[in-house]
């Protein structure tokens, strides 16, 4: 299977995307993960300046076939959340890591980045679960 | 023990096509190949073929055999013909179902069944337990035939050149024994998608050549995610979910499958006659959202707090671009039009009841 994991990005063992910004962290779901859950046909994102504990549910994918969930990679406040996916669910699938970024959080423990996975943490992950 | 999941004889081209492949009755099965709402749209908009052959197969023969059906089927085998097919369930003398499927009347003494995949050894066993002693054979085909679902708009003008029988004269229902590139196979004019199309049976060694005959057609690999997504919107009954051994036929809204049959006896008649004549408690109702969200199988339905029910299918409709549901509630609150709630996880979402058949083309 030949899935896209960028290599400037860090991820999650829960297939979460995380590109660190500053203070700020943008992310969203995988390759592997949008492929896995198929067709992504609604998503329901987290309230803007909602403050979520790492590992909290963000928001929940909807696909044809399943639901996943978004977790917080970070301890962190919702600073954005892409509104183009209301219509556009799809933008997940067709382009995970671009146009289908999920949200925008601001942290709060910079240590907590230390715990996130690199790019060839994550592929052995993925190829693990594949 | 971990079993070994069966394969049907298409196992290897699915593998193939890059399919994601899942457990379904036991069997290895494809439930997409790249997209569920690519495929769910090329049968609405053209053709899709589909690996059927987990359902299983029974040859019935015998004198009797028209008698053994009236006794077991709750529909009326009098509305047969030669060359015609019905749709029926066979009931537990409580009017629960055993199973929904569909026999073909070849001559009175010969009908081709076919039945649930996850049914197959309980029909089979049901069935040869209420013959008595009546003379009728039941021989399981399953393993040593094959099965396609041939569905979609584009479905006669794409296959009529490869046929050596005219498919305008085989109408909806019907049957006929062609050679499809001198190929003989049985095909018949039905159909679980809600679009005209063909389902097809055929001994195993064609299974790879007919594949491939149909895929150049032009039509589309279609799995069981576009399967379902389509009967759904089509508003077809399927087993395990609107219909089981604890759910009525007339509950699910087939009430038009149980016939009088006047002075004939069948298993659940006296229950389902009354159920048809005074309503059920529950019935099955279409749902939509009046907000957004996905609703799925064996949410709770609430009214003003109070349970009413629960979805027995729910999803995203491709073709009508929203949620769409089915739903097993108490009939009070049946009435087109009637809000209620569907909790889906922490929260509720508000919904109503709407018209079925949510889409078909026939």
């Amino acid at each position: 299977m030949d899935y896209e994991f960028p290599e400037n990005l860090k991820y999650t063992k829960t297939h979460e995307w995380v590109r660190i910004e500053d203070n700020t962290a943008s992310l969203g779901i995988t390759d592997y993960a949008q492929h896995q859950l198929g067709d992504i046909v609604y998503i329901e994102l987290p309230e803007k300046g909602a403050n979520l504990e790492r590992e909290s549910t963000a928001s929940e994918i909807e696909s044809v076939k399943a639901v996943g969930e978004l977790l917080m990679p970070l301890t962190g406040k919702i600073i954005e959340v892409n509104n183009n996916l209301v219509d556009n669910p799809e933008l997940v699938n067709s382009s995970p890591y671009d146009s289908g970024w999920i949200l925008k959080l601001e942290y709060t423990n910079e240590l907590e980045i230390n715990d996130l996975l690199s790019v060839e943490d994550y592929k052995r992950i993925a190829e693990e679960e594949n | 023990m971990i079993q070994e999941l069966k394969k049907t004889p298409f196992y290897n081209i699915h593998v193939n096509l890059g399919a994601k492949m899942v457990d379904f009755a036991g069997f290895s099965m494809p439930v997409q190949y790249d997209s569920i709402i690519k495929e769910h749209e090329a049968v609405r908009s053209k053709a899709g073929v589909f690996d059927v052959s987990h359902m299983g197969e029974f040859l019935l023969e015998g004198e009797d055999v028209v008698d053994f059906l009236q006794y077991v089927m709750i529909n009326d085998l009098n509305l047969l013909e030669p060359s015609k097919g019905q749709y029926s369930c066979m009931c537990y003398d409580n009017g629960t179902v055993v199973d929904d499927l569909v026999y073909y009347e070849e001559n009175p003494n010969r009908f081709r069944m076919i039945v649930n995949a996850g049914n197959v050894e309980k029909d089979y066993q049901w069935l040869n337990e209420h013959i008595g002693n009546r003379d009728v054979k039941i021989t399981n085909l399953s393993s040593e035939r094959s099965r396609l679902a041939f569905q979609g708009p584009k479905s006669d003008e794409y296959l009529q050149p490869l046929m050596d029988v005219d498919l305008n004269s085989v109408n909806r229902f019907y049957f006929a024994r062609g050679n499809l590139n001198n190929t003989p196979i049985f095909i018949a004019r039905t159909g679980y998608t809600g679009e005209s199309g063909f389902e097809l049976s055929f001994d195993n060694a064609f299974a790879e050549k007919i594949w491939s005959d149909l895929i150049q057609t032009g039509a589309s690999p279609a799995g069981l995610g576009a399967r379902d997504s389509l009967r759904l919107e089509a508003t077809y009954s399927l087993y395990g979910h609107e219909i089981n051994d604890s759910i009525t036929p007339v509950e699910a809204g087939l009430f038009w499958l149980v016939k009088p049959k006047e002075g004939i006896d069948y298993i659940g008649k006296k229950i389902l006659l009354e159920q048809k004549t005074h309503g059920t408690e529950r019935i099955i109702v279409g749902l939509n959202l009046l907000e957004r969200g996905i609703i799925r199988e064996n949410f709770k339905i609430f009214k003003e707090n109070v349970e009413i029910g629960y979805v027995t299918s729910g999803g995203y409709s491709p073709t009508l671009k929203k949620t769409i549901a089915l739903g097993l509630i108490k009939k009070q609150y049946k009435e087109v039009g009637t809000k209620l709630e569907i909790q889906v996880r922490n929260k509720n979402l508000k919904g109503i009841v709407v018209s079925t058949p949510f889409f078909r083309n026939v």
